[in-house]
């Protein structure tokens, strides 16, 4: 095993991924390439201080706990029925999250229920314009012919 | 395999039973105690993930209502502080997904309690700098897996991207970490 293989492995290796074979390739490598043995050594130290800055509690800014309360009281009481605007709202999210947005000119991007709805909203007017001339053409033929059987 | 980071976090003891059913019930008190109690892992993790001071707050307080609501469906087989915790993940990749921010560059948090160096040469700014840097496809991933030590699968599952995806993604976070912390040392 060569160092290019020996570095596409370094991550399964670490994440305990790699069988008897490889893992044994993989040590005999590093056992005597310095290169790939301090690029392990830093990956390995990498991954202790990642652990232990889970460790470290991070302080929330001053009055957090009392902007939660404030927030806290706004809200009925767990487990009572959700007011209907709150669920629609997190269904509009949901479907937010699940569509994911289009990209438009200028960097700029649109929710895909929003293009949805205003497809919707298209559709509807589309309908709606079709049944009104549907109506007047409908009345057109009924005067017409009531003006022929009074001729 | 790496083993879950926060299963061993150093918690105070769970509320117990006639506290959380007084905070379910909604009595306010009961649920400023959980509130105080939990704080700092429900910031430390949205801020984790998220990597700047203003969102943090944002998916924290919003871990918060969550909890206040859900609280009667909680059930003890997971202790509370693992439910909490749970519950503070979803938020801050919620909050991920809706907001897509870009971190402040210079935003290190203020460590709690007194901190020991986490490395030699590595302090916690240093290391709350190189994280909060990282792109945000690769700083989530990464913090689940080496800092949480969360399963890939389950990353993949909170994220809502393909296994393979986010084991890239972590192999990516952490070589660019790997560059950026041997730089800081070698400064």
């Amino acid at each position: 095993m060569d160092c290019s293989g020996v570095r596409a492995l370094m991550n399964r290796y670490i994440d305990g991924e790699l069988g008897y074979l490889e893992t044994a390739e993989f040590q005999r490598h590093l056992a005597f390439c310095p290169d790939c043995s301090l690029e392990f050594r830093e990956l390995s130290a990498l991954r202790g201080t990642l652990a232990a800055w889970g460790d470290v509690p991070l302080a929330p800014p001053a009055g957090f706990a009392n902007r939660v309360m404030t927030a806290v009281a706004t809200e009925p009481l767990p487990g009572s029925p959700r007011p209907l605007a709150d669920v629609v709202g997190d269904v509009l999210e949901w479907l937010d999250q699940a569509l994911g947005r289009v990209r438009l000119p200028g960097g700029r991007t649109m929710p895909v229920k929003n293009l949805l709805g205003w497809a919707i909203a298209l559709v509807a007017v589309v309908i709606g314009f079709g049944r009104r001339r549907g109506q007047d053409q409908a009345k057109t033929r009924v005067s017409r012919a009531a003006g022929a059987a009074r001729r | 395999m790496a083993s879950s980071n926060w299963e061993k976090w150093r918690l105070p003891a769970d509320p117990s039973p006639a506290d959380l059913a007084r905070a379910a019930a909604g009595e306010r008190q009961a649920f400023r105690m959980i509130v105080e109690r939990y704080q700092h892992m429900v910031y430390s993790v949205a801020y984790n993930v998220l990597g700047n001071h203003a969102d943090a707050e944002d998916a924290a307080q919003d871990a918060f209502l969550r909890c206040y609501r859900s609280l009667p469906q909680y059930r003890s087989e997971a202790s509370f502080s693992t439910w909490l915790f749970r519950l503070a993940l979803t938020a801050a990749i919620d909050a991920q997904r809706r907001e897509r921010r870009r971190p402040e560059p210079v935003d290190v948090p203020e460590v709690a309690g007194e901190a020991a160096a986490l490395a030699p040469g590595i302090d916690a700014a240093t290391i709350a700098r190189a994280l909060a840097d990282l792109p945000e496809d690769y700083r989530t991933p990464t913090v689940l897996r080496d800092v949480y030590g969360l399963p890939y699968h389950e990353i993949a599952e909170l994220t809502g991207r393909p296994l393979g995806t986010v084991k890239v993604m972590v192999h990516r976070g952490r070589a660019a970490l790997r560059l950026r912390l041997r730089a800081e040392r070698e400064a």
